[in-house]
């Protein structure tokens, strides 16, 4: 159990040098093992990404997300998720708000390609040196970065569909019971 | 004498349609077709994966935007006249997922429907009992439905069918609403008590209310078949009014104390539990502490 | 040799779900492949947000209804590690259950949809009815045969009484000798070999480099299981042995899923016969702190992992899952390469995709 925090310890310290300190491991109610790290900026995604494939480490998922909460968005970030062995390391890095850039990951990790399309689409951040970066979910007519854009518009849209249905149902009741 | 003979009817054809569903409706639909006892044999049914040949259209899912432009072609690729039936609550209402950027559920908003089964999924029989009546509607009701096969091997003790509301044992505290994921549940303030409605064609059958309600207010029925034409899509509701009574102290109106809450707080009830369920919260509270005091003194 | 583009939709893949696929071929074999999703988006992650903890348990058993019960025992999981919730050890068991019992049915699925494509009609009913035992069962007891309802913060809804582990126990007898059998015509049958053996081959290298997992990752020589690999609930009681094959084809695939039925049937076993007694769920509604947290399980399909990040309020900041088969669909253009157009179906579907869990 040791091993994985020391392992991934020398190879922080490889790449990004020894004054950054090491991941916080957490054990889960099981035993099983998640360290959380905080990257400094978005070219040592790669560098750190390189170190744990030579470790075997597999690219899990990647979540983007606003903090602290989409409906006040004060912060951006961006959590790669790697899994050693059935531990989980998560590296998470804070982006701006405006103009938010990371290096694409797919020429380390092949997996990475849908992860990366996915955040593009929700999200207003560019991925750079990504080999195809089209849509992949999110159908052409509706905006781009919908996490984002679709706050003001989702407090229009929410529930506005329900709401009709709502009337048609109280509707039908009426004719009902006269 | 002649004997008379009965043409048999001509077999009709079921094509079916996946808007962007979970794909649990669609694995039932595969597993009514594949097993003979479900009986849409014997309706004189089968499926066609040519939508040209179609004489039924079996939608299921939640339209999703992106999905909207090819499943409109398919339809009208079957041609009239056509009967069309909507499997699962998400093409009826939406669902789940109804109010979701991606979805423009319901389907009634750009095809005719006749004919809703909802469930979450439906069993196969309540599939094949609907597409009976659609098959009834397509021959102008002459053929009485062919009744689904018996339950052979099923244990439907626990089935989670259509929900049932007791008013006189709900509190109103809404506990129902705010669990429930389909948004199938309301309350209104109206001028007899507290309205509840519960609309099935929103309903999700996770029973999430009933495992929440304090006081058994709200439980699953295994009432299952629950295919109704397309006019009564809205009058599937399930209903019910909390009386206001007046306080017997204050006289201020006031939810009832049901006998199921009184059995929670209080453990058993007898006379003094009884006269508290009458009083307000206010005058339940000046009660409560007229007897601390007496046990204290 | 000529070079074309076809667009492959649902009817010609023999998918119950809509998903596209631009083909590029040379002559009858495949040169390349673009999978075009999204026709499933439903805005999921997007909606869980709008939502409080409560309606995300049936939400997110509506993602997909083959693996239903991964997904709300995964999130529920998150949940009860977050504020620090130890699950009594009877809805551990519950939730196992749970589990295996789908994990059956969603094999059995797979397993006749390629029965059905390689043209063994006889075997496609008689999987399906096989399947049918799983599918009563699941109604018996839970109330519906696809969305089990079995998950709560704290543990599970249901519980079982001596005689309904008693129903269980006979209906689990009666799936093992046609499990048995199955397994030996999908590893013996002439005709079946001839369409599976040495097709769709996914090596292990491969499987490594495109982060595939499940039965996908385990028919290629990866021996990865999250259910032994980094337990979770009441796994760490039960014993299974991972299901590896070497050859990485069609075959391969669907003997592993056939074995992990067979083990799904033993570790309910020994999940009736260890059944602990005691509560089935903790107190109802907990408070849910502000923080961060991963989740995992091995779905049908394989690892399935959550990230949950709350304020301490009722709905999540961020709710992000990546289901088994997101990594699975591009390793299938390695799996396609070179191989004959006609074959395209039957290696689609042997990684026994899902496209409602994709997209979303």
């Amino acid at each position: 159990m040791h091993d994985v925090e020391a392992t991934v310890a020398r190879v922080l310290e490889g790449v990004l040098g020894a004054q950054r300190g090491e991941p916080a491991w957490r054990r889960d109610a099981k035993g099983g093992m998640s360290g959380w790290y905080r990257l400094g900026n978005p070219e040592e995604i790669p560098m750190v990404a390189r170190a744990l494939a030579g470790l075997e480490a597999r690219l899990s998922m990647v979540s983007a997300y606003l903090v602290p909460s989409p409906q006040n968005a004060i912060g951006r970030e961006i959590a790669y998720h790697f899994d050693l062995d059935g531990s989980t390391l998560t590296l998470t890095l804070e982006l701006p708000l405006e103009g938010a850039r990371v290096p694409s990951l797919t020429q380390v990790y092949r997996n990475a390609d849908w992860q990366e399309r996915e955040f593009r689409e929700l999200y207003d951040i560019e991925v750079l040196g990504h080999p195809n970066p089209g849509r992949l979910f999110v159908d052409r007519s509706l905006e781009p970065a919908l996490f984002e854009r679709l706050i003001p518009y989702s407090t229009f849209i929410n529930g506005a569909n329900g709401e009709r249905l709502w009337r048609e149902v109280q509707a039908a009741q009426e004719e009902v019971a006269p | 004498m002649h004997t008379c003979k009965v043409p048999p009817l001509p077999k009709l054809r079921l094509y079916r349609i996946n808007t962007g569903s979970c794909n649990g409706c669609d694995v039932e639909l595969a597993a009514t077709e594949a097993i003979t006892r479900f009986g849409l044999d014997r309706l004189g049914l089968s499926f066609t994966a040519d939508p040209t040949q179609a004489d039924l259209v079996l939608i299921t899912g939640p339209l999703t935007v992106s999905s909207r432009e090819k499943v409109l072609a398919e339809y009208a690729e079957v041609p009239d006249p056509k009967i069309t039936v909507l499997i699962g609550v998400c093409p009826i209402s939406g669902g789940a997922f109804r109010d979701s950027y991606a979805v423009v559920a319901p389907l009634d908003e750009f095809v005719p429907v006749d004919l809703n089964i909802p469930g979450c999924p439906p069993r196969p029989q309540a599939i094949v009992a609907g597409i009976a009546k659609a098959v009834q509607l397509w021959r102008g009701g002459e053929h009485p439905p062919v009744s689904p096969g018996p339950e052979e091997g099923s244990l439907t003790e626990n089935l989670r069918g259509r929900m049932r509301y007791r008013a006189e044992a709900c509190v109103g505290c809404r506990i129902c609403q705010h669990v429930c994921a389909g948004g199938a549940i309301r309350f209104d303030e109206e001028e007899a008590g507290l309205g509840f409605t519960l609309w099935h064609n929103s309903c999700l059958f996770c029973g999430m209310c009933s495992h929440y309600c304090p006081t058994g207010a709200l439980a699953p029925t295994r009432e299952w078949d629950l295919a109704h034409r397309q006019a009564e899509k809205y009058r599937q509701v399930e209903k019910g009014v909390v009386p206001r009574i007046p306080c017997s102290a204050c006289g201020v109106p006031m939810l009832p104390v049901v006998p199921e809450l009184m059995k929670k707080g209080y453990r058993a009830l007898s006379a003094e539990t009884a006269r508290l369920q009458t009083l307000c919260s206010e005058c339940r509270q000046v009660r409560s502490l007229e007897g601390v005091k007496r046990c204290t003194t | 040799m000529s070079r074309t583009v076809i667009t492959l939709g649902p009817r010609q893949l023999g998918l119950e779900e809509p998903m596209y696929f631009r083909v590029q071929t040379a002559g009858d074999r495949v040169a390349g492949l673009e999978v075009l999703a999204g026709q499933v988006h439903r805005g999921l992650e997007h909606l869980t947000l709008k939502r409080n903890f409560y309606q995300n348990i049936t939400l997110l058993e509506r993602l997909c209804s083959l693996c239903s019960n991964s997904h709300p025992s995964t999130f529920c999981t998150a949940l009860e590690e977050l504020a620090g919730m130890v699950v009594p050890p009877r809805a551990e068991y519950l939730r196992a259950v749970a589990d295996e019992i789908k994990r059956i049915a969603s094999h059995l699925f797979n397993c006749a949809v390629v029965a059905h494509i390689v043209g063994e009609h006889a075997l496609f009913r008689r999987v399906m009815e096989l399947r049918e035992t799983v599918q009563q069962t699941k109604e018996a007891i839970y109330g519906n045969r696809m969305d089990l309802a079995a998950n709560c913060i704290g543990g599970v809804r249901y519980d079982l009484d001596a005689g309904r582990v008693g129903y269980l126990k006979s209906q689990l007898e009666g799936l093992k000798a046609p499990l048995e059998e199955l397994y030996r015509v999908f590893a013996d049958d002439p005709a079946l070999a001839a369409a599976t053996v040495g097709v769709g081959v996914l090596t292990r290298e491969q499987a490594q480099a495109f982060g595939v997992v499940g039965p996908v990752a385990r028919a290629a020589g990866i021996d990865y299981d999250v259910r032994e690999k980094s337990p979770y609930g009441a796994y760490d009681r039960l014993s299974f042995q991972v299901a590896v094959q070497a050859a990485g084809d069609v075959r391969a695939r669907a003997l592993v899923r056939l074995v992990e039925a067979r083990q799904a049937v033993s570790l309910i076993e020994q999940c009736l016969d260890q059944l602990p007694e005691g509560p089935v769920a903790l107190m109802s509604f907990p408070e849910i702190p502000a923080g961060e947290v991963i989740a995992k399980s091995e779905a049908p399909r394989g690892e399935l992992i959550y990230y949950l990040r709350t304020d301490g309020t009722d709905l999540p900041v961020r709710l992000k899952w990546r289901v088994p088969s997101y990594p699975n669909w591009a390793a299938l253009g390695e799996m396609l390469k070179g191989e004959p157009v006609s074959r395209i179906p039957l290696i689609v579907n042997s990684i026994d995709p899902c496209i409602s869990c994709t997209d979303r």
